[in-house]
C-alpha cells in the first residue's frame, strides 16, 4: 500500500505577486513530520499557499492521497480542506465568537455529532490546552498564548490527517505554550497523522520531527532527517544555523 | 480642445471599468449560487446563530430609530395633507395620499436607507476586518464556504428584518402620525381609518413583500461583496464607503423600477 500522504512534483511558480519556486520535489508519508525552514522570502509562504489550495497558479503537481489537488471538484476541495488543520501566526480566530465557539465551529459546520457530543469534545480540548479559565472570552481579550492554543484546538478538533503549523510560535513565551507543545508533541508521535511545521527556529523541533527541509530562493537546498540536520556540513544549513552573513546565501 | 478630444476616451474607459465591475459582481453572485452545492454538507445549526444575531442587529436594534423616523414622516405627511388638500377640495383623499406616499414609497425606501447606513456599513466593515485578520482565510481552510456561511445567513436575516421594519414603519407612520397631527388639525379617527382601509390594496402588500425580498437580498449581497474586496487595512474605509454609496444608489434605482412595474 502506498503510504504517501502528500507529494509535490516539479512544482514551479514564477508570478510577480509571490516568491518564486523552482522545481520543488518533496513527498510526505503518512505519520511523517517535517519542519520547513529558510530565511524570509525563501518561497515557503508561496508553497503553503499552494498546499492549502488557496492559489493554483503553479506548474507541476501536488498530490494528496495520490490525487492531484487541482483535479478536485467543489466537493473534493471541500473535503480536502476538512482533512487539513492549519495554525498560523495571526491565529485567524473569529473575532465575534468566544474561545469555545471558535473551537466548536468546524464541528458545528461539518460534523453530524450532536450538540452534547460536540460540547464534550470541545471541553476535553479546552481542558487539555488549559483554556478553561478563558473559554467564554472573545479573541480580543486573549493573550498571545491563549490565542495560539485556541487556534490550535480549532485546527485539531476535526482530527485532521495533516496539520500545518506556520510561524505560530514566534514571539511566544515557552512557559505559556507548554500545554500546547505537549499536545503537539503527542500528536507528532502518532503514526497515522502528519505534521508540517514552518518556522524560523527548526532547532526547537528536533525532538519530534523526522525531517528537516530548508528552502532558499525557491529551491530546496537541504532535505534530511534529524541526524543529518544536526551533523550535515551543507553550506546553506551551516550558514542558517550560525546566523552568519557569510555563506552562499546573500541576505539583505 | 485637447480635453474635449480626450472626453470620449475618458468616458469609454469609465464605461469599461463599470462593465468590468458588473462582470465581477456577476461572478461573485454566481459563486454564491454555486456554493449552495455544499448545502447538503452543511449543518444549519452553524448558520442559526448568525441569522439570529444579524436579525437582532438589523431588525430589533434599529427599531427605535425606525419608529422615530416613521413618526416624524407620518406626522409631516398628515399635517401637509390635512392643511393643503382642502384647498383643492380633495380632503377625502388623505388615506390615498398616505398609502401612496408612506406605504408604497417612503416606508420601504427609508427603511432600506436606515438598514444600509446601520447594517450595510457594519457588514462591509466586519467582513473586510475579518479578511485582514485572516479570519476568512482560516474559515476557508477549515472547509467552510465563506460565501455560504457569511452571505447567505445575512440575506435571510436582512429579508426578515426589512419586511418587519417596513410593516412597523407604515403602521407607526399611520397611527403615530395621526396622533401627532391631531395636536395641530382635527380629523375624525373613524374617517381617517376608513380612508386608509379604502386606499390600501393587496397589491400594496405584495409590492412591500417584493421590495423587502429584493432589498433584503441586495443590501447584504452588495455590502458583503465590497467587504470581501478590501485587500489591505488601508482599503477598509474605502470599500465600506463604496459599499454604502453603491447600495444606496442600487436600492433607489430598484425602488423606481418596482414602482413602475407595479403602479405605472
Amino acid at each position: 500500500m502506498d503510504d504517501t500522504l502528500l507529494s509535490i512534483e516539479h512544482l514551479s511558480c514564477d508570478i510577480g505577486s509571490h516568491d518564486p519556486l523552482v522545481d520543488i520535489n518533496i513527498s510526505l508519508a503518512r505519520g511523517e513530520n517535517a519542519v520547513f525552514f529558510g530565511p524570509e522570502n525563501s518561497g515557503i509562504e508561496t508553497l503553503m499557499l499552494f498546499l492549502l489550495d488557496i492559489d493554483d497558479r503553479y506548474e507541476g503537481v501536488i498530490r494528496y492521497k495520490n490525487t492531484d489537488i487541482r483535479e478536485f471538484d467543489y466537493i473534493g476541495k471541500h473535503n480536502y480542506r476538512r482533512e487539513i488543520g492549519y495554525v498560523h501566526g495571526m491565529y485567524g480566530l473569529i473575532s465575534n465568537m468566544s474561545v469555545e465557539d471558535n473551537i466548536s465551529l468546524p464541528l458545528e459546520y461539518h460534523s453530524t455529532m450532536s450538540q452534547k457530543e460536540i460540547k464534550r469534545l470541545v471541553d476535553r480540548l479546552i481542558y487539555e490546552l488549559n483554556l478553561d479559565y478563558c473559554k467564554k472570552l472573545r479573541p480580543v481579550d486573549l493573550s498571545n498564548s491563549e490565542a495560539l492554543r485556541t487556534s490550535y484546538a480549532r485546527a485539531i478538533v476535526m482530527d485532521p490527517e495533516l496539520l500545518i503549523v506556520k510561524h505560530a510560535f514566534e514571539g511566544q513565551s515557552p512557559l505559556n505554550i507548554r500545554s500546547f507543545m505537549d499536545n503537539l508533541k503527542e500528536r507528532a508521535s502518532r503514526k497515522d497523522k502528519s505534521l508540517i511545521i514552518v518556522t524560523y527556529e527548526p532547532e526547537k523541533f528536533i525532538d519530534f520531527s523526522d525531517r528537516f527541509i530548508m528552502i532558499f530562493n525557491g529551491r530546496v537546498v537541504f532535505d534530511g532527517n534529524r541526524e543529518s540536520y544536526l551533523d550535515s556540513e551543507n553550506r546553506y544549513l551551516v550558514q542558517y544555523k550560525e546566523g552568519s552573513p557569510a555563506g552562499p546565501m546573500a541576505i539583505l | 480642445m485637447q480635453m474635449l478630444l480626450s472626453l470620449p476616451f475618458t468616458v469609454g474607459k469609465k464605461a469599461l471599468k463599470i462593465w468590468a465591475g458588473i462582470g465581477d459582481f456577476g461572478r461573485y453572485c454566481l459563486s454564491i449560487a454555486l456554493s449552495f452545492k455544499s448545502l447538503r454538507y452543511l449543518r444549519f445549526r452553524s448558520l442559526y446563530v448568525i441569522v439570529i444575531n444579524q436579525t437582532r442587529f438589523t431588525g430589533i436594534d434599529a427599531l427605535n430609530f425606525v419608529v422615530l423616523i416613521a413618526l416624524i414622516i407620518g406626522a409631516t405627511v398628515i399635517i401637509q395633507a390635512t392643511t393643503n388638500l382642502p384647498k383643492f377640495g380633495t380632503e377625502g383623499f388623505i388615506g390615498n395620499l398616505l398609502v401612496i406616499i408612506v406605504a408604497r414609497e417612503l416606508g420601504p425606501l427609508i427603511t432600506a436607507l436606515i438598514v444600509i447606513s446601520r447594517s450595510g456599513s457594519a457588514i462591509a466593515a466586519e467582513i473586510s476586518t475579518q479578511k485582514q485578520n485572516q479570519e476568512i482565510l482560516s474559515m476557508e481552510i477549515m472547509g467552510i464556504d465563506t460565501r455560504l456561511y457569511i452571505v447567505f445567513p445575512r440575506i435571510l436575516a436582512s429579508i426578515l428584518s426589512i419586511f418587519s421594519l417596513i410593516m412597523i414603519f407604515d403602521l407607526t407612520a399611520f397611527i403615530g402620525g395621526y396622533v401627532i397631527a391631531r395636536s395641530t388639525v382635527y380629523i375624525a379617527p373613524e374617517a381617517f381609518l376608513q380612508t386608509l382601509v379604502d386606499a390600501f390594496s393587496l397589491k400594496d402588500l405584495l409590492a412591500t413583500l417584493i421590495k423587502s425580498i429584493i432589498y433584503g437580498t441586495l443590501v447584504p449581497l452588495i455590502c458583503c461583496y465590497y467587504g470581501f474586496k478590501a485587500s489591505s487595512k488601508f482599503e477598509v474605509p474605502i470599500f465600506v464607503s463604496r459599499a454604502v454609496i453603491r447600495t444606496l444608489f442600487t436600492i433607489i434605482v430598484v425602488n423606481v423600477v418596482i414602482s413602475i412595474l407595479f403602479y405605472f
